[in-house]
Parts: structure tokens; C-alpha cells; sequence
């Protein structure tokens, strides 16, 4: 298997609140009577992973070392695609790719934009 | 009529009903978008790569793969081209493993090799490191292929694996694991099956799933999905456990 990603196991605030709304695809999806098994946003995350490779910024490997680490030991209890974002989100704070003030503001200016009528 | 029926085609009323849809913003969907914003203001990446890929992972499915597997069984001059240089082969069947960007995504190319099956060697695939995997030939992995579960237990226990999938193969054929990495990707070439003489191309794509060209499963007339409804079973046994003590029978006569 593969060498260790040295992934920062710490549990980062922002992304355990997100976490703990329990808000899955999983559960969602059969709430509103939706087929797909996959999240709108799933191809999304799969296109920015393949960008991240391409630039360097986060090659796959390293990455996907990190998400199965993370899967194991921090969020075992989320399913896929979400552990993959969390993983990823993770995985880029801790490589200082953003910082976590800057994504929770970022993700408050997302979440009125996508709620403004 | 069905009140449902599509009347757009004379202008008429439009009557389709609305797909359901999840009505809620979840902070998933905000962290995904937020998280990606972020790399492009850092120029990481621009919208237009994210585009790009976004294009190529909604463009990519399994049907390129069921081409080339029934392309090769019923036409030998195509076999021995593909066999000889796979990707170049697949360019034949309009697969093109240098898209999007002219040398394909850096985590899918750049050697190919279709690992053909005969009545005693079966090949089943995995990726121990990650889940790479010949995007451009069979779309976006299955969840399965990317867990650890699959990807640790191939490598040691592949015929309980297979049996797990309901694939249980004779002690005389023979399996082999072939481990993907970023640079190599395997196709599994099943064996033609017996029932599918004077099949068109297009006929015998429609049974070459996924699966098959995974490993985890075989072709057979009649088996155009890799879901099925499921059956009673008519003498229930735990497959994968019988497997293991066939396993452990073949490994203390070793």
C-alpha cells in the first residue's frame, strides 16, 4: 500500500459544523422522492480534483492518499461524495491552499448568492 | 392522451411533469462551490479548465469501452491493431485518450493494455494506491472500486472478492489481479460468450458492461446491465464464504 499522506488529523471547525448537519445526498435525496445517486455538485468536485492535478497545486496521488486517510480516521461516518469533499477541503487547508476564515466568509457569500431571488 | 404526453413539437401545451429535486442548499453544495472559487481566485486553475473537466467527466461512460470489447470479437485485423497499440486502437471507435487537454488528464494516461481473458485466465482490475482507472474507456469509477475494502482484499483474496460479486469461477481458471497506477490502465478483453455467434457489433456491446470490463463480472446473452432485479435465490448459500474455504483448502495443499 501506499506511503502516508501526513495529513493533519486535527478536526477543523468549519468542516465538522458542516458535517454534523447530517445533510447527505443519502438521506436527501430519498426525502424529495430524487433517483440520482449522485449529488448535482459530485461531477463538479470530480473536475476541480482532475484541475488541481493538472496545475500541481494537489497532484491525485497525494490527494487520494489523504482522502483515504481522512476517510478512515476523521470522517468514517460520512458517505461518499461527501467524505471526498470534506477530505479535500481538509487536505487544502491543511496545505494552506486557503485558509479556514477565508472559506467559511467565501461560503457565506455562496450561500446568499444562491439564495437571493 | 396521457396528460403527460410532450406536446412542444406543434407549439401546443407543454404538459411534462417536473422531475423531483432536492429543494434545500446544503452546505455541501456551498463548500463545493466556495472551495472552488477560491482555488480559481488563487489562480490554481481558471473556470474554463473546471469547465473543461467538468465537460469531460459528463462526456465519458462505459459505452466506448463495450465498443472496443465487441469491435475486437468480431472483427481479428481490429484485435490485432488493438492488441498492439490499445490506445491508438481506440481512436478507431472515436475514443481519444488525449482529450481534454491534448495529453489526456495527468491522472489518466498514458499506457494502456487490454488484458484478455481465455477459458482458463481471468483478469479482474484494481488500483491499490488510489483508484485509477481508464476514465476515457469506462467512464467515472464506481464508489466500490475507490474503497479500501475492495482495493486491499483484491490483492490477496480475489476469488472471495469476485465471489462477493456473485462471480464464482472454477478452481482450474486461473485469476489475476493487475494493479493499476497513474500511468497504467487495464480493460479486461472477456471471452466471447457461447450464444452470441452472428451477433451484430452493436448486439454484443449492449452485454459487455462495466463490470465486465472491470473484471467483477461476465458476459452472457440476455445481461445488458450491471443492475439487476433481484432474484430469490433458489438454494441460498453464503457464496463468499464458500469461496473462502475453497481458498483455504487450496492453500494448505500448496
Amino acid at each position: 500500500m501506499s506511503a502516508r499522506s501526513n495529513v493533519d488529523f486535527s478536526r477543523i471547525a468549519l468542516l465538522e459544523a458542516i458535517r454534523s448537519q447530517e445533510n447527505t445526498w443519502d438521506v436527501l435525496a430519498p426525502r424529495y422522492g430524487v433517483t440520482n445517486p449522485n449529488p448535482p455538485w459530485k461531477t463538479s468536485l470530480t473536475a476541480m480534483c482532475d484541475c488541481l492535478d493538472v496545475s500541481g497545486a494537489l497532484p491525485t496521488l497525494d490527494r487520494r492518499r489523504a482522502e483515504d486517510e481522512l476517510a478512515e480516521a476523521v470522517y468514517s461516518d460520512v458517505p461518499a461524495p461527501e467524505s471526498q469533499l470534506l477530505a479535500l477541503a481538509h487536505t487544502m487547508l491543511n496545505r494552506g491552499l486557503v485558509s479556514e476564515g477565508e472559506l467559511a466568509s467565501h461560503m457565506r457569500i455562496v450561500r446568499s448568492r444562491l439564495e437571493a431571488v | 392522451m396521457n396528460k403527460a404526453q410532450d406536446y412542444s413539437t406543434d407549439g401546443a401545451e407543454h404538459h411534462h411533469p417536473a422531475a423531483p429535486m432536492v429543494e434545500e442548499i446544503t452546505d455541501f453544495e456551498v463548500l463545493e462551490i466556495a472551495v472552488r472559487e477560491l482555488a480559481i481566485e488563487r489562480g490554481l486553475f481558471t473556470a474554463e479548465d473546471h469547465r473543461r473537466f467538468t465537460e469531460f467527466a459528463e462526456s465519458v461512460g462505459p459505452a466506448g469501452g463495450s465498443r472496443l470489447v465487441a469491435k475486437i470479437w468480431t472483427d481479428p485485423a481490429f484485435k490485432a491493431r488493438a492488441m498492439e497499440n490499445p490506445v491508438k486502437a481506440c481512436l478507431e471507435i472515436g475514443i481519444d485518450w488525449s482529450k481534454p487537454t491534448g495529453f489526456g488528464t495527468p491522472s489518466d494516461y498514458t499506457h494502456l493494455t487490454i488484458l484478455e481473458d481465455t477459458p482458463t485466465l481471468h483478469h479482474v482490475v484494481c488500483c491499490t494506491l488510489c483508484s485509477c482507472y481508464p476514465r476515457p474507456l469506462l467512464g467515472m469509477s464506481p464508489e466500490w472500486y475507490r474503497t479500501t475494502n475492495y482495493r486491499r482484499r483484491l490483492v490477496r483474496w480475489p476469488r472471495q472478492i469476485l465471489a462477493e460479486f456473485g462471480l464464482i469461477l472454477p478452481p482450474e481458471v486461473e485469476v489475476r489481479v493487475e494493479d493499476s497506477n497513474q500511468k497504467c490502465r487495464f480493460i479486461v478483453l472477456p471471452v466471447r460468450p457461447a450464444g452470441t455467434e452472428n451477433w451484430t457489433e452493436k448486439q454484443l456491446a449492449e452485454i459487455v458492461t462495466r463490470d465486465c470490463m472491470i473484471g467483477v463480472a461476465l458476459p452472457r446473452p440476455g445481461r445488458t446491465t450491471d443492475v439487476h432485479p433481484i432474484q430469490k435465490a433458489r438454494r441460498p448459500v453464503h457464496s463468499s464464504s464458500a469461496q473462502c474455504e475453497r481458498h483455504s483448502h487450496e492453500r494448505s495443499l500448496q
